[in-house]
């Protein structure tokens, strides 16, 4: 399968609370394989979120009470979807806001113009 | 999009479950998640297989699947927080289940621990004394012994000039002070005269040598006049009730002395060895200014400098003793005689320097202000808080490696389920931590309660210091380690277990598994049979010592203090109180064979020879009256009595045996002459001299402590006006004392009436023994129920375990007496070790004790094999409880399940 450009594991490693707060509150419900779905479309291809890392992440949040959950039978399968709480929102807010400083700051520590 | 059939599914689910994806909240969300991926591989025209084996890749295999599954249960909570709390649970829920042992448990350690911070806290009380003092560590006392022709003086007093030429000549002395003890003074404003004991003269120096804050008054310049005194601040209180300014005021002492009131200072602290109502100004006494070096009244301090050594200061003494004391002994012992002569002679005038802070625990010389406590007693209460303690942590140990059949399922059952040891270990901490807290909690109420009658015991204030964060924090820390010390063991133990043996069954169970657990209740009954002992032996030394033939006869005997201030009607009030049916005898005299009553020494020679080092025999001198002997129910052996009829008596004596043996008079004593120094010299330029008749010898009396032995007393017709004795006959008390007390209302208006009785005073030597006796006592009984406590949840258990057997037993005809003679016998033999190991330990400890007392009791055999026996009954009857229960339940009940 062809990756265009995948950005490092690395630099995503802080970001990704942030990215799956925000991506269920633009998308309501969604389950987790429809989340990394969704996040390699937004991305272009270039985040992909491993499972590895993904679900601990979801169970954490739901842990917090930022995420809540549903589960539907889908005959042997069963389909846990994600929405988020009232929390969640005001914290992806917050978070967003934050991750817009960090590349301000980020980007005159390094030199480089952002388009 | 291709959908995939139930049997792709179900084929997942057993891979993945086989590849260890066993926690279900991911589980079924992992399924999904691979089926869609799947789905999506397989819609690019892979075979079902191929796209499974391509997703499993994505995800790592194996070992990612796993690593997902290990990190999402630890994202979901803290791992460490759940295993603290389900240890807590467990712990929580064992403890319920288990309510029998868990309240054996708790209640023996609590009465332990409650026990031991009882003790700690007296220790620490003990510990505490003179420490107030800014300079408590730079203060010395100079102590003096002397030893004269076989008179044996070790005391707390050093002579008036010795502690003023200390100081001027070392400069390392950077102040000093002395103190002369007056006792009782009778004290009065204008009318009235209230009794005040514990006054004292004292150099004005004592406020810089002690930390003693003056509440009014200058301490520089409050004791320096001559008739000035500083009172405590509850005599201010007592004297000017009305919140009068007391500075400035004037004092009339014992009806004749006029003192000005010149300080307030605040009462000296209980932790001190002295305890002052009035301090008169040294000025005011003319013994303080005497050159007088061998005559010691004066209890000397010194405050040395930073830095300053007190054993190189004492190197120093002998030298300037020998300046001062040679030419008085020459002037007294003849002029051949020097320092070097004398002490070669076997005589000794030493002088010790005793730091502050080790009078309240070492010091037991005679002239002490109070009676001090003694060091043995710190160890000895350490040592009772030690055991009791150990005891307690023992039951502890006991119950729960015996409980252990109970659980060696649960520990079974949780090694298989991959439990590591560690774990295991973790849980039971756990549960002792918990037991510890509750029993400290406990605890810590029980010895509230039980303070007042410890303090009441032990003639203390001691409280429990509930505001001091140190004292909380030790006490939690230390609640802390003994659920770590209790629990180790058993933790250990525990978690050894090996699975398969505990769930096949086949572990060895019972009492007759724990060699370390027979051994441990071995320790325990050693430790309470020898506390047995020990209470038996003081008592024993107790009322030997209240029965012991003491050479006079204690019982129906009242004592009035300071008779003096009846003045010239003393006598006339004797007669008139001799007119009372009921009391049969009457004397005036202060000398009294009871300590803390007067006393005076002298020495004596035989008549007709010189005095030499070798013939003088150091005397006590009582002066008495002609009714001293029938009053106090003394014997005369030979002779006679003082007597009116003869005019000659002012010049006679009547002596104990040990003087008589002292002068070599046992055979025919009456008649004989000897002769002391009469003050002064004589025209031949020998000292005057003044002799006496022996007219009787009395039979030794104990007039001391039994602790100490009988020495030579002698009696003369004098006149000492401090005490009047009354012997009566008559069985209300009450009566006696209001018939005395309205007499001397009447003749003596205004004074106050002290009684004592000479028992009671009698008694009062001996208080710190009859406390000693009472606490260990009580000690020694909770060490026993705290160890029969344990006993009795032990055999409750080994029934319980062997339940079966039991009924078993009975079905085949076992009689119920059997059963109990099978049950106890396990535990008889441990006794039985028990009570072998602890008699030479006992032995050994008794003896120790005894060894201070002169005059003994004899502990016999029966002593120890009443301790043996007391043990084992209690151990028997706790167990013969269970046993009985256990023989005499319905073998059906315990045969009916399998």
């Amino acid at each position: 399968m062809y990756r265009p450009l995948m950005h490092s594991p690395e630099l995503l490693k802080g970001t990704l609370q942030t990215i799956l707060l925000k991506v269920l509150k633009d998308n309501g419900k969604m389950y987790g394989y429809e989340i990394t779905q969704k996040v390699k479309e937004l991305s272009l291809g270039r985040i992909l979120l491993t499972e590895g890392a993904l679900y601990p992440a979801l169970h954490k949040l739901e842990a917090e009470g930022l995420l809540q959950t549903e589960t539907v039978l889908m005959g042997k399968r069963v389909r846990k979807y994600y929405t988020i709480t009232v929390t969640g929102k005001s914290l992806v807010k917050e978070r967003v806001t934050e991750f817009r400083e960090f590349i301000r700051t980020m980007s005159a520590v390094l030199q480089v113009q952002i388009a | 999009m291709p959908q995939l059939t139930t049997e792709h599914i179900n084929y997942i689910i057993k891979d993945l479950h086989y590849r260890g994806l066993v926690y279900e909240p991911l589980q079924n969300e992992l399924v999904d998640h691979i089926c869609s991926s799947v789905e999506t591989e397989m819609e690019q025209g892979k075979k079902f297989i191929e796209a499974y084996q391509e997703v499993l890749k994505s995800f790592g295999h194996t070992k990612g699947l796993r690593e997902t599954q290990r990190q999402t249960i630890h994202s979901e909570n803290s791992i460490f927080k759940a295993m603290l709390k389900n240890y807590l649970t467990i712990a929580l829920r064992n403890l319920r289940k288990q309510s029998f042992y868990s309240v054996i448990n708790i209640t023996g350690l609590a009465v332990g621990i409650a026990s031991c911070l009882v003790i700690v806290l007296y220790i620490f009380n003990e510990l505490s004394y003179d420490k107030h003092n800014a300079n408590a560590g730079r203060i010395y006392r100079i102590d003096s012994e002397i030893l004269f022709n076989g008179n044996h003086l070790q005391m707390v007093t050093a002579s008036a000039p010795m502690g003023p030429a200390i100081k001027e000549t070392y400069p390392e002395v950077e102040q000093m002070t002395r103190i002369r003890e007056e006792g009782t003074m009778l004290i009065k404003r204008s009318i009235d005269n209230i009794r005040e004991t514990n006054v004292v003269y004292a150099d004005s120096t004592v406020f810089s040598v002690f930390t003693i804050p003056l509440i009014s008054g200058n301490p520089k310049t409050a004791l320096v006049e001559p008739n000035t005194l500083v009172l405590s601040e509850s005599t201010a209180n007592k004297l000017f009730p009305n919140n009068e300014d007391p500075i400035g005021q004037s004092l009339i002492l014992d009806n004749k002395h006029n003192y000005k009131i010149t300080g307030v200072y605040k009462d000296i602290p209980r932790e001190s060895h002295f305890h002052f109502s009035m301090m008169l100004s040294m000025e005011s006494l003319k013994d303080s200014k005497n050159d007088e070096w061998l005559s010691h009244n004066f209890v000397t301090y010194l405050l040395l400098r930073d830095g300053a050594s007190a054993q190189e200061l004492e190197g120093k003494f002998p030298k300037l003793i020998d300046i001062h004391v040679t030419p008085m002994l020459k002037q007294m012992l003849g002029p051949e005689v020097d320092m070097d002569a004398f002490l070669q002679a076997g005589n000794k005038l030493d002088y010790t320097l005793r730091p502050l802070l080790d009078i309240h625990l070492y010091s037991d010389l005679s002239g002490e202000f109070e009676p001090n406590s003694d060091i043995t007693y710190v160890y000895l209460f350490g040592a009772v808080a030690l055991f009791i303690l150990l005891i307690a942590c023992i039951n502890f140990m006991n119950l729960s490696t015996a409980r252990s059949a109970n659980r060696a399922k649960e520990v079974g059952m949780r090694k298989v389920m991959g439990s590591l040891r560690l774990h295991l270990v973790n849980q039971f901490l756990m549960e002792s931590i918990l037991l510890s807290l509750f029993s400290f909690v406990i605890a810590l109420l029980l010895a509230y309660l039980a303070m007042p009658f410890f303090n009441d015991l032990a003639g203390k204030q001691i409280s429990i210091p509930w505001t001091n964060p140190v004292f909380i924090l030790i006490v939690f820390a230390v609640s802390i380690l003994i659920g770590i010390f209790a629990g180790t063991y058993p933790a250990f133990f525990l978690s050894a277990f090996r699975p398969i043996n505990v769930l096949k069954g086949n572990m060895a169970l019972g009492m007759k598994s724990g060699l370390i657990r027979s051994g441990l209740v071995v320790f325990q009954f050693s430790i309470s049979i020898i506390l047995i002992i020990g209470t038996f032996t003081v008592q024993q030394q107790l009322s030997y010592i209240q029965q012991k033939k003491i050479g006079f006869n204690k019982d129906q005997v009242i004592v009035i203090q300071d008779a003096y201030a009846m003045g010239d009607q003393l006598q006339s009030f004797k007669d008139e109180v001799l007119k009372n049916a009921a009391i049969t005898n009457g004397s005036i005299s202060g000398f009294l064979p009871v300590a803390g009553t007067s006393r005076n020494d002298n020495v004596y020679w035989p008549e007709g020879t010189d005095p030499s080092q070798n013939n003088m025999v150091s005397l006590q001198v009582w002066s008495v009256d002609q009714d001293y002997v029938s009053t106090l129910g003394m014997e005369i052996m030979e002779g006679r009595n003082f007597s009116l009829d003869f005019p000659s008596d002012s010049g006679a004596v009547i002596m104990n045996e040990a003087a008589l043996k002292m002068f070599n008079f046992t055979e025919d004593p009456v008649g004989k002459k000897i002769a002391t120094f009469g003050g002064g010299m004589g025209a031949d330029g020998k000292p005057n001299t003044v002799s006496f008749e022996v007219i009787g010898s009395l039979k030794d009396f104990h007039f001391e402590s039994l602790k100490q032995s009988i020495t030579p007393v002698a009696l003369f017709l004098r006149r000492s006006t401090s005490r009047i004795s009354f012997r009566f006959e008559a069985n209300n008390t009450q009566d006696v004392i209001n018939t005395i007390q309205s007499t001397w209302a009447q003749m003596a208006p205004g004074q106050p009436f002290q009684y004592t009785f000479l028992d009671q005073a009698f008694g009062e030597m001996y208080d710190s023994e009859q406390r000693l006796g009472k606490i260990f006592a009580v000690f020694a009984g909770l060490a026993i129920l705290i160890a029969s406590l344990g006993l009795f949840a032990l055999t409750s258990f080994t029934a319980e375990q062997r339940n079966k057997e039991i009924g078993i037993r009975k079905v085949l005809g076992a009689s119920v007496s059997s059963i109990v003679v099978l049950l106890s016998k396990e535990f008889g033999k441990l006794i039985i070790v028990a009570f072998i190991l602890s008699v030479p330990i006992a032995w050994y400890a008794v003896n120790w004790w005894l060894e201070s007392y002169m005059y003994k009791v004899e502990v016999g055999v029966i002593v120890y094999l009443l301790a043996g026996l007391a043990s084992f009954l209690i151990a028997w009857l706790t167990m013969g409880f269970q046993s009985m229960k256990a023989a005499s339940s319905n073998p059906i009940d315990a045969l009916r399940s399998e």
